[in-house]
């Protein structure tokens, strides 16, 4: 039965299956073999072949190659697809009329055997020590940033003794790109913090009458929660991811590798001008927050009837220096744990070009942890000293 | 179905001029590639050869001119009849661009799974000829990054050949490779083209696998913005008189040339 298919250039390639008798089967290929037309025959005549090997008796299988007008990769791949079959069942291929000039490529591939490899068993990990591989990856981890932390302090130490060699250029930088082209972003977002936060605090202080104590507690909130959180939320997907891919990719390309040899640290080289763009740049950005929130709060209140003035008397009362103080420094601690994560991921990043995204991820993810963390701390310390 | 493959050359360059924007590295170059040769692209480092290669196979659109593969402009054509001619070649570029996230048997099947109705298992088959090869048949399940430079080249090369194109682009095969896998490389180089009639366009640096394999090669020069020299190597090497195409086949140094 001839098996045809179309081709892609015109000539088919058509395979023929005849049965001389029990045990003799011969193949026959005409036209032009490619990896576009073989699908179909290829598969067609496998399953002739098949079944003919499953009937008892002697198996010779001639393959007749004479007809063939050309040959490509693929075309030598079924008659080494086929002859493997054949040696696998006890059975013998004979290839008759192949064109020299693929000889030497099916010598190529002599002995055919290492083509069909034995597929492994995967090792299969028991629950224990796949525990104790988790275990040991967050020991790693932790002792990673233990270490870091270590490193980092001292090469800003360092930094401040040493103001000349800091890379300030760097430095520049990273500010501006964290901080400056951060402007509106963390301005919307900061704007609509405020007014969500007044018409929630107003909805409720409405049925106690309270509507003219909204002002204050917005204004507390904002300064010392709100405007430092969003704005380090904000800071750590913008500027800790950033940092984590271009350090993460510097680190694949082995440009970490190289100030390595050059007797540089990278730290200081790299982590140090992004961590005191950090420091500079999360404070100033939360005071911008602080005070767009707070005026986007104060037109909400307008639509309660809070005129500007009440809202100033009150925000006056109610919040101290010491309150936004305690906002800027907790920020400032924030922009330090940021970048340092950002860095951290980056000079953590694996080989490949996914293993930047994903340190890219974990710096976001490790970052907000650590802004969680921090905030808890912090609260925990004004809740003892009043502060 | 249009008359395919009329053209006599694999590859015709036609006019052709290299650049980025007002940056003109190549100048109204004319060149043309037979069916079957092995045809090398050769000059000094930034003078615009990987620059060219990637204008002859339509990744980057020529300043000017035209480019035809087996005799379609493929600087001209759009949609259908542009992937058409895309299938039509492989290339291996000079870093290996191998996707990190499929292993080498992956990455060589992908455009198989997505240009054939083979089966699975004989996509496989097909995918461990092309690693055999290139002499990497053990390495089938390694992703990229566990595999040296010169072995992610090799995989690259086998990707490049996953649908048994007529015309094979390679920028800089054998630059990082040792000598007795280079060498492997040239012989399987060989084989192919006198076997198969694969056209090779090849850039290369390495001058014992130029004299090895090449056919043909052409001379770029970047303060000629062209072409300086054409034609076979080792007469080349013998015989021409620009001091520049001297120089470079006897590895003169430059301070030493003038």
């Amino acid at each position: 039965m001839p098996i045809n298919t179309d081709s892609s250039c015109g000539q088919a390639s058509i395979a023929k299956w005849e049965l001389s008798n029990a045990g003799t089967a011969k193949v026959t290929i005409t036209g032009k073999v490619d990896v576009y037309s073989l699908g179909d025959v290829w598969s067609r005549i496998r399953e002739q072949q098949d079944a003919w090997l499953k009937t008892s008796g002697q198996h010779q299988l001639t393959f007749d190659a004479s007809a063939v007008s050309s040959f490509d990769g693929a075309g030598i791949a079924f008659l080494i697809d086929i002859e493997k079959v054949q040696q696998a069942a006890g059975g013998t291929f004979t290839l008759i009329g192949l064109d020299p000039r693929y000889e030497p490529l099916l010598k190529e591939f002599d002995p055919i055997s290492n083509l069909f490899p034995v597929p492994a068993a995967k090792p299969q990990r028991s629950f224990v020590v796949s525990t104790g591989i988790a275990a040991q990856n967050l020991l790693d981890d932790i002792h990673g940033l233990v270490s870091f932390t270590g490193h980092l302090a001292a090469d800003l130490f360092w930094s401040l003794r040493h103001p000349n060699q800091v890379r300030w250029g760097d430095f520049v930088n990273a500010a501006v790109q964290a901080g400056i082209a951060a402007l509106p972003i963390v301005g919307l977002v900061a704007f609509l913090i405020g007014v969500i936060l007044s018409f929630q605090a107003a909805i409720g202080m409405q049925q106690f009458g309270a509507v003219s104590f909204v002002g204050p507690l917005a204004a507390l909130g904002i300064v010392r929660e709100m405007g430092p959180l969003i704005t380090a939320i904000l800071l750590a997907g913008r500027s800790s991811a950033a940092f984590a891919a271009e350090i993460g990719t510097m680190t694949v390309n082995s440009e970490v590798d190289a100030l390595v040899t050059g007797g540089l640290s990278p730290i200081r080289f790299l982590v140090v001008p992004r961590v005191l763009a950090g420091i500079l740049v999360a404070p100033i950005l939360t005071l911008y927050a602080d005070v767009i929130s707070v005026i986007a709060s104060m037109f909400t209140m307008l639509i309660y009837g809070i005129p500007f003035i009440n809202f100033y008397n009150g925000m006056l009362s109610a919040v101290d220096v010491e309150d936004i103080g305690s906002g800027l420094i907790k920020a400032t601690l924030f922009g330090i744990v940021i970048s340092a994560m950002g860095c951290l991921r980056g000079m953590q990043t694996g080989t490949g070009a996914a293993a930047v995204g994903i340190s890219a991820t974990r710096a976001v993810v490790s970052s907000i942890v650590m802004i969680v963390l921090v905030d808890g701390i912090f609260a925990f310390i004004s809740y003892k000293t009043g502060f | 179905m249009t008359a395919l493959n009329s053209s006599t050359f694999a590859v015709d360059v036609q006019n052709l001029t290299v650049g980025y924007g007002s940056n003109v590295l190549m100048q109204d170059l004319n060149f043309t590639v037979n069916i079957g040769e092995i045809f090398v692209i050769l000059g000094g480092s930034g003078c615009g050869k990987s620059s060219l290669l990637k204008n002859l196979f339509g990744l980057y659109q020529p300043l000017a001119g035209n480019v035809l593969i087996e005799g379609q402009n493929i600087t001209t054509a759009q949609g259908a009849e542009r992937q058409k001619i895309m299938t039509s070649f492989g290339v291996m570029y000079q870093q290996g661009a191998l996707f990190g996230s499929m292993n080498l048997l992956e990455n060589v099947t992908l455009f198989m799974e997505e240009y054939t109705d083979l089966s699975q298992d004989q996509m496989n088959l097909l995918a461990r000829c092309k690693l055999d090869l290139v002499g990497l048949l053990p390495y089938e399940t390694y992703m990229p990054s566990e595999i040296s430079g010169g072995m992610q080249k090799r995989a690259a090369i086998a990707r490049a050949m996953a649908l048994d194109p007529k015309i094979l682009f390679l920028d800089e095969p054998s630059a990082g490779l040792d000598p007795i896998t280079s060498a492997d490389l040239d012989s399987t180089i060989q084989d192919l083209s006198k076997n198969l009639g694969i056209t090779f366009i090849i850039v290369s640096h390495e001058l014992a696998s130029i004299y090895a394999i090449a056919d043909k090669v052409i001379m770029l020069d970047k303060g000629a913005k062209g072409i300086i020299a054409e034609g076979d190597p080792k007469v080349l090497r013998d015989t021409s008189q620009d001091p520049r195409v001297h120089q470079f086949f006897n590895r003169i140094m430059s301070k030493d040339a003038a």
